[in-house]
């Protein structure tokens, strides 16, 4: 900590500070600011934060401050004005933040811009959130001497991608979005074009401004330049109701707030009109990927399932709650134990722990995960990241390995911090069978002027576990390093393992991270990258892959099928679901699953409910019903209490609370996570929300909570201990065949991201990627269509060409419009001539 | 004494630009005496020489590399070689005519600071004094004086050439390092100076020198720091190019020491005003970019040098000297600065962006005679508020001509917004009606 002078008095800020960030978080003082902004580094391009700077005179041989007559420290102000977002504090600073000077100087910069500003305030989406319109009123002229006619006319309608639009006219050029492209994200696709008064925002990327991050600029952006096409003149900020959310995607579980309006296109009633960040430091800072953004147009879907449905030979019929309670309750006792339940990765804590209540009632236990391939959540309860972890925090001396998984397309969030542990200093390793994104920054030695550190693996497909088990003896350099680092997290994920594969990595992981102490503390241990938001969830419930398998092999009287959907991923679903006497459903959409189903019952969605996910680090996060209800639709853990109660095993609690609070009683991970628990909020820095008027934005303030994380019992104090690990048999090709590797895509056509048409143009079309000398071999060109045949299926695709390992062909899952395999596979590829694809 | 000659020796030597030609004249000698001290003598001996940087802004060029730290392993030396400055065209005439100079120059900065390359960056004008010196490169390379084992040591340089893309700002020393580097030519946040880990080209500590600094080397490493000193006045050491333009009768670039006046070049070189019966007016000592003075008796008497520039209220600049007689409106010559500088303002920052395209609209309409006779204050109150808050020094220059043509030659202003005053008074309610 030093001593600094703000304004005459004396503060106590932490050395090395941006001046910025140290008058706001210790003195109140908000400095104004345009492009400078706390994520990133400062650029001194708006001159707005100038400030009187001077520094104690230091006597030269003494080393002490000289003094003046009244004996206080002698100060030597610079000359000129000086940006205060390219100072860092240093001892003896003193700082004037509201001379005249200073202020002449702040009104003169905003008349400045204000000369090509388009002053279209009344019709901007940021008019009301604007840090322009914030910063002219707080320090503004009131009026302008530039009473030219002829203001800046540009194009205002520049689709920089197909998510993003620039209007040329309000851009300040203060670089924030090129910025946060190139620092942040790692992918510089936004430039400056020509110069002076021309400078304007070009995207370099073909397709335009192509990343997966690319809304957070909307946010950053200080004034209206850059909009979202999902949100542009869809409502004005003052007239949204922010309601606390969590991203029901990935096991990221980004905190984010989703901005309402009753509408009149939907009936007067609550909609979503944008998803916007929540500020979570721990989780997203105040970020969240394109999918989080742009994902939600499903909670409002017209195929959604909107009643209650009851088989009738064919066909599907509507019928009521209480029937399908009534008639459910009498096949549930005619089952007797033969009761099973499968979930999903979306569904919330409340939802599970109905369903097992219900199951236990019946005396079954089995319940399972959908899909039953991630296998180790148990070893995430017992090394996850320690209590308190922060990707954050991760830096110089510490260590990231992520192991099959392409992080980038299924949990973008934790890609984005990891690539920015690996800015800060961390040792990033990246192991696979195939390239994915993240690997490109673990190749790089500089970025930014910065020297940053990595090391690739490559293993053959399904050796996952033997590398991480035999990482000392075949990467000694690598294991050392990871070994040494201060502070290791690892990531493993499941890509191109069978779900004994999954396991026997997440084994040898945990091994690796005992042996070398990296458990049971914060910022160290393990983290997989499970499906959908509440797949640590899911382990805490008790539901598990293996549960799961035994079912498929093992049909049950009555199947539940919550949130889950084998008939749209499992090509072999028709083979085990057909064997089940009665498949209950409870879907968002009538899907393939419901083919089978006898009762297919419609569930409401994250945005109609309030409920709770648990997210891949364990951190129990609360999120709040933003809208009404689509049709009939319950939350899920009402239907299954309405079943509970018609079968006499208990009255329904009132709310989702009470569920939590019974969780919470009962389940000891769930201990002090009750609905109050999990909405508790601390000050967080960097300070960027609230009634700030230079960050701008009026729904990064987290008002929902910050939730809490579950204890690893590393944590608790029990010492974990090694285990054996039986190493699966790799996956192989039969003899002429490829092995498929099924990979996951984040932009997909699962009913819940379909529905969000503006992405469409960036789903990709079906495709299976091809090594070149299998392509030639197959006599296959880039671009061909090909039927894949596997087991007894085929479905036709797109052929790539894109250097994955001999032998394999990578095929993406939910990009098809039908089930392609899960685990892999072996199976044939051949060129066909009639392209019959969509 | 005879002015000495150290920069244009091709004056006095036919075909020096030819590598055999120079050597016979004592080429590379410099730079075989700087090989054989050490890397500090070298600094000291061109600190001593109180050698200050020709680009304009006069920094003591052995201070500068001394700077550099020595612990580094990667090191660069960049020659500006931009010259963009409005009426300044010398080092074109030192890369044409004296180019091993240069590039011996460069080198023995090279050694000095233990720099692994040397940029050479000209403006993209330049193309084909670029292809020359590349031939140069390639001939001083044959007999070992770049590459490796420079002189046969265990001192290693590359030299090349780099040609920018048509921009004024890659003539200030970031923005020129982010062109270098394929960025955009917008100037950095200082600190880090480029003589910092961090700043420099590629991030790794840099020397960037004009090419008339780099070019002054070689002499003084052959005739010591105490024989340049003697040359020039006590605190501008040598000899300066004047880029000479205007109303003069022998306009061009002459090399004179800084002890000559302005009376000695424009009168007793150039030969006085270009017009018979036409007197000077003004003058623009350091291009566009410097304050313009009246070209009085008392500036005529002033020797053109840093210190004694800088009591007549003016900058020496690059000592591109624009010459006006008494037919120029300076109003004129106000817009046509100003235009420049809007012209080549890069936008990074708030007040030159915008600053500079508003001078530009108020003075066009003052020009036009359609100003008001508040518009002289406007401007000058919106000069004054870019120079000062600028991110770098262009939002200064560009205030410059503003701030002193009104501060020296009011009536040349006041002369345009008082005819407009006459005809067609603007209310006051609607000036402010319009502000609001």
């Amino acid at each position: 900590m030093v001593k600094i002078v703000i304004d005459g008095k004396d503060y106590e800020v932490p050395a090395g500070a941006n001046l910025v960030d140290a008058a706001k978080n210790a003195a109140g003082n908000d400095i104004p600011v345009f492009c400078y902004h706390p994520k990133m580094e400062p650029v001194g391009m708006c001159r707005m934060c100038i400030v009187e700077l001077g520094m104690e005179e230091i006597d030269r041989e003494t080393k002490q401050p000289v003094l003046d007559d009244k004996g206080q420290p002698k100060v030597r102000w610079m000359p000129k004005l000086q940006t205060a977002c390219t100072q860092k504090v240093t001892p003896g600073m003193h700082v004037r933040t509201a001379t005249k000077l200073v202020e002449d100087a702040r009104q003169n910069v905003i008349e400045f811009l204000l000369t090509s500003h388009p002053l279209d305030c009344p019709i901007c989406d940021k008019g009301g959130e604007c840090p322009l319109q914030n910063l002219t009123m707080a320090h503004g002229p009131g009026g302008s001497r530039m009473v030219f006619n002829d203001k800046l006319k540009l194009d205002k309608h520049v689709p920089l991608g197909d998510l993003i639009y620039l209007d040329e006219e309000r851009c300040i050029q203060c670089a924030r979005c090129v910025r946060f492209q190139d620092e942040i994200v790692g992918d510089d696709v936004l430039a400056f074009h020509e110069r002076g008064r021309s400078l304007q925002i070009i995207t370099n990327s073909d397709p335009g401004f192509d990343t997966y991050f690319s809304g957070n600029t909307t946010d950053i952006c200080p004034v209206g330049a850059l909009t979202t096409a999902d949100f542009r003149f869809g409502a004005r900020p003052w007239e949204l109701t922010e309601v606390p959310s969590i991203c029901p995607h990935d096991a990221a579980g980004s905190n984010i707030s989703l901005s309402t309006r009753l509408d009149r296109d939907a009936g007067g009633k609550a909609v979503i009109k944008r998803v916007m960040p929540r500020q979570n430091e721990y989780v997203n800072e105040i970020w969240i990927s394109d999918k989080t953004r742009f994902g939600h147009h499903f909670t409002r879907s017209e195929d959604r399932l909107l009643h209650p449905m009851l088989r009738r030979g064919d066909t599907l019929a509507p019928t009521t709650w209480k029937d399908v309670f009534a008639r459910v309750a009498g096949d549930l006792k005619a089952a007797g134990s033969d009761v099973a339940v499968i979930a999903g990765g979306a569904i919330t804590n409340e939802d599970l722990w109905e369903l097992k209540q219900l199951a236990a009632g019946l005396g079954s236990e089995r319940l399972g995960t959908w899909t039953p391939t991630y296998g180790g959540a148990d070893l995430v309860a017992k090394v996850g990241v320690g209590k308190g972890t922060n990707l954050k925090d991760l830096g110089k001396g510490d260590a990231v390995l992520v192991i099959a998984s392409d992080l980038e397309e299924e949990v973008p969030m934790w890609r984005l911090r990891l690539k920015q542990a690996q800015d800060r200093g961390a040792y990033l390793v990246v192991a696979n069978a195939r390239h994915t994104r993240l690997e490109d920054f673990a190749t790089q030695k500089e970025r930014n002027g910065k020297p940053v550190s990595g090391a690739t693996i490559r293993y053959n497909v399904g050796e996952a576990a033997h590398v991480m088990h035999e990482l000392k003896t075949r990467y000694p350099e690598i294991a050392e390093k990871l070994a040494g680092a201060t502070n290791l997290v690892i990531v493993a994920g499941a890509e191109g393992l069978t779900l004994d594969g999954s396991k026997a990595l997440m084994q040898a992981a945990a091994n690796f991270l005992i042996s070398s102490g990296h458990v049971g503390k914060a910022n160290n241990g393990l983290m997989s990258p499970l499906p959908g938001a509440n797949g640590m969830g899911l382990h805490y419930m008790g539901f598990t892959p293996e549960n799961t398998q035994h079912i498929m092999a093992n049909p049950p009287k009555v199947l539940i099928v919550a949130q889950a959907e084998p008939g749209e991923d499992d090509p072999t679903a028709a083979a085990w679901l057909s064997k089940v006497e009665t498949v209950i459903t409870l879907s968002l959409f009538p899907d393939k699953t419901t083919h089978y189903a006898t009762y297919a019952l419609p569930i409401q969605s994250f945005a109609e409910r309030d409920g709770t996910f648990v997210n891949g680090e364990r951190r129990v996060q609360r999120f709040y019903t933003a809208q009404g209800p689509m049709g009939e639709a319950l939350p899920a853990w009402k239907i299954v209490a309405g079943m509970r109660e018609a079968l006499g095993q208990a009255k329904p609690k009132v709310s989702a609370a009470a569920v939590m609070l019974e969780i919470s009683n009962k389940v000891p991970a769930f201990a002090g996570c009750t609905y109050k628990d999990l909405a508790k909020v601390e000050k967080q820095f960097p300070d960027v929300g609230g009634a700030d008027l230079y960050y701008g934005g009026t729904a990064y303030d987290n008002k929902g909570g910050l939730g809490v994380q579950i204890a690893t019992s590393a944590d608790a104090g029990e010492t974990p201990a090694v285990a054996d690990v039986t190493l699966p048999a790799v996956p192989k090709a039969k003899d002429g065949e490829l092995l498929l590797l099924p990979t996951t895509r984040l932009y997909n056509r699962s009913h819940v991201f379909k529905p969000s048409v503006l992405v469409h143009p960036r789903v990709l079309l079906p495709y299976v990627e091809l090594n070149e000398a299998d392509a030639h071999k197959l006599g296959v060109q880039p671009g061909d269509v090909v039927e894949i045949a596997f087991g007894d299926d085929t479905v036709r695709v797109r052929a790539g060409i894109n250097g994955t390992p001999a032998g394999v062909a990578v095929l993406p899952r939910e990009l098809a419009d039908k089930a392609t395999p899960f685990l892999p596979t072996s199976g044939t590829i051949k060129k066909v001539t009639e392209p019959v694809l969509a | 004494m005879t002015n000495p000659i150290i920069l244009l020796r091709g004056q006095e030597v036919p075909n020096i630009h030819q590598y055999d030609v120079y050597v016979q004249h004592g080429g590379y000698q410099g730079l075989k005496k700087a090989l054989g001290m050490s890397p500090d003598e070298v600094i000291n001996e061109v600190k001593n020489s109180g050698l200050r940087g020709r680009g304009g802004a006069g920094f003591p060029a052995g201070v500068k590399w001394s700077f550099i730290p020595k612990n580094e392993p990667v090191k660069y030396v960049t020659v500006n070689a931009d010259e963009s400055e409005t009426g300044t065209f010398k080092d074109r005439l030192i890369m044409e005519t004296n180019p091993h100079q240069l590039i011996e120059g460069a080198l023995i900065c090279a050694y000095a600071i233990q720099a692994k390359a040397v940029y050479i960056y000209l403006r993209g004008e330049f193309w084909d004094v670029a292809h020359q010196l590349d031939q140069c490169i390639e001939d001083a390379r044959k007999d070992g004086w770049v590459g490796k084992n420079i002189g046969g040591g265990n001192f290693s340089c590359e030299v090349y050439t780099h040609l920018g893309a048509g921009a004024y700002i890659c003539g200030e020393e970031s923005a020129l390092l982010n062109s270098l580097e394929g960025k955009l030519g917008q100037p950095r946040v200082r600190p880090p100076f480029p003589a910092q880990k961090g700043g420099g080209l590629y991030g790794e500590p840099t020397v960037v020198n004009n090419v008339e600094t780099i070019a002054n080397v070689p002499w003084i490493m052959v005739n010591g720091a105490a024989e340049y000193k003697k040359i020039g006045t006590e605190q501008s050491a040598g000899t300066k190019l004047y880029c000479v333009s205007g109303h003069v009768k022998k306009p061009g670039v002459y090399e004179l020491p800084f002890t000559a006046t302005f009376r000695e070049l424009l009168y007793d070189i150039c030969g006085g005003p270009s017009v018979e019966g036409r007197n000077f007016k003004a003058l623009l000592p350091s291009g566009g970019s410097g304050p313009i003075v009246h070209l009085n008796d008392q500036v005529l008497d002033t020797r053109m040098s840093y210190e004694d520039t800088a009591k007549i209220g003016t900058i020496i600049g690059s000592a591109s000297l624009i010459v006006m007689d008494d037919s120029v409106d300076i109003t004129w010559v106000a817009s046509k600065v100003t235009k420049f500088f809007k012209h080549e303002s890069c936008g990074k920052c708030t007040p030159c962006r915008e600053g500079t395209y508003w001078l530009d609209k108020v003075i066009d309409r003052i020009l036009a005679g359609e100003g008001r006779p508040e518009d002289v204050k406007l401007i000058e109150n919106v000069a004054k508020n870019m120079a000062g808050i600028t991110l770098c020094a262009l939002g200064e220059f560009a205030a410059n001509p503003i701030i002193h043509t009104i501060k020296n030659f009011p009536d040349d202003f006041n002369q345009h917004v008082a005819k407009k005053a006459e005809t067609k008074p603007v209310p006051a309610k609607k000036l402010a009606a319009a502000g609001d």
